[in-house]
């Protein structure tokens, strides 16, 4: 482990992802981290096949979505005593080499969040242009509504502190919690990184993706959010 | 007189409505509040209602207090929208802790149980090597 950082663990989301998260845990493993997923009440096997792989496995017994999905495996890792907490894909486009990349980046003194980014390097391969666009608009909304000048705002690959895991209480149960993750980051006034990832494309995990339409969605979440206590 | 009786019960029913609102949306509690005083408002004064209907080029009083009707119905929607999402909030959170309760409840049945040392009655217990070298 890296200075001081001592119990880091990986939060992987996962619903209906048994062909591949057997092989995304066991990557994680082999790299030394300990890895909590959390099975969003899948259909397929899941769960079996994470614990399997070594990860603890963390079920709702209902589909609640991702964002649901990823505050509890950080519930669940602060029980634990994490002193750092990286949400990693379940869907094998992250590299677990990444993990020790944010890691080092959350060493640095007064750094609470350590946010992977596509576009620091261009180094991400098999990024189709529609879901080039559609990020380049997010990345536009987001540093309007939030002030952060991030260059990648719907990455899943995020490290943070222990005090920024506590600063963080994700509501938005679907896809808006990336964009309220970034609220919230802003909101705490807490310090923030990009690292530079590499996401590797495959034409399952572009299946997995998120559409046009999921923007639209996306955008009535955090407004009708807005609107009550 | 009688639907202006029935309007204006309607609308109370509204205004307890937008009050009972107010508390958890207060963005719905207020501009229900406002449509439903407007709505009486017009209902007991409806020649002012023919003015403004005018003025905004509705034409007649009556058509614009079913628009407002309409806006009350869009609203109370929307609230209806909001709470749902009141309740999933509940649902999550229950089902976290349920799922966090089972994860560690499984976690600890699968740990296997301490093994006790033996008792040896008479004896004394025999020291562990790595204590005798640490007395060294």
């Amino acid at each position: 482990m890296t200075g001081r950082i001592r119990n880091p663990w990986v939060v992987v989301a996962a619903y209906n992802e048994a062909p591949v998260v057997g092989g995304v845990v066991s990557g994680i493993r082999r790299a030394g981290y300990a890895v909590v997923v959390v099975d969003d009440g899948s259909t397929d096997r899941t769960g079996d096949a994470a614990l399997l792989a070594g990860a603890v496995v963390v079920r709702h017994p209902i589909n609640l979505g991702q964002g649901a999905a990823l505050q509890t495996g950080i519930d669940y890792a602060l029980e634990q005593r994490a002193d750092a907490i990286v949400t990693f894909d379940a869907d094998g486009q992250h590299s677990p080499a990444a993990i020790a990349a944010l890691l080092a980046a959350l060493d640095q003194s007064g750094i609470d969040f350590a946010l992977g980014s596509r576009f620091l390097t261009g180094a991400t391969a098999n990024l189709p242009v529609s879901r080039r666009i559609l990020l380049s608009a997010a990345i536009w909304f987001t540093r309007a509504s939030t002030g952060l000048p991030v260059t990648d705002t719907h990455n899943g690959l995020r490290a943070m502190t222990e005090r920024g895991a506590r600063a963080i209480s994700l509501r938005q149960n679907r896809m808006a919690h990336a964009s309220e993750i970034l609220h919230q980051i802003a909101q705490s006034r807490l310090r923030v990184i990009e690292v530079p990832v590499n996401i590797e494309y495959s034409a399952y995990s572009l299946g997995k993706g998120q559409r046009v339409t999921d923007a639209l969605t996306i955008l009535i979440d955090l407004f009708a959010r807005r609107l009550y206590r | 007189m009688i639907a202006q009786l029935l309007l204006t019960a309607f609308l109370a029913f509204v205004l307890v409505y937008a009050w009972s609102a107010h508390r958890t949306v207060p963005i719905i509690g207020l501009l229900a509040s406002g449509a439903a005083l407007a709505g009486l408002y017009f209902v007991w004064v409806p020649e002012h209602a023919t003015a403004l209907a005018a003025f905004a080029g509705i034409g007649r009083g009556s058509d614009l207090i079913v628009y407002i009707w309409v806006v009350i119905s869009l609203l109370i929607m929307l609230n209806l929208h909001l709470k749902l999402r009141l309740q999933l909030d509940m649902i999550t959170r229950l089902a976290r802790a349920v799922a966090i309760d089972r994860a560690k409840e499984s976690r600890r049945d699968a740990s296997p149980p301490r093994k006790r040392r033996p008792v040896m009655l008479g004896r004394k217990a025999e020291v562990g090597p790595i204590q005798v070298q640490a007395k060294k």
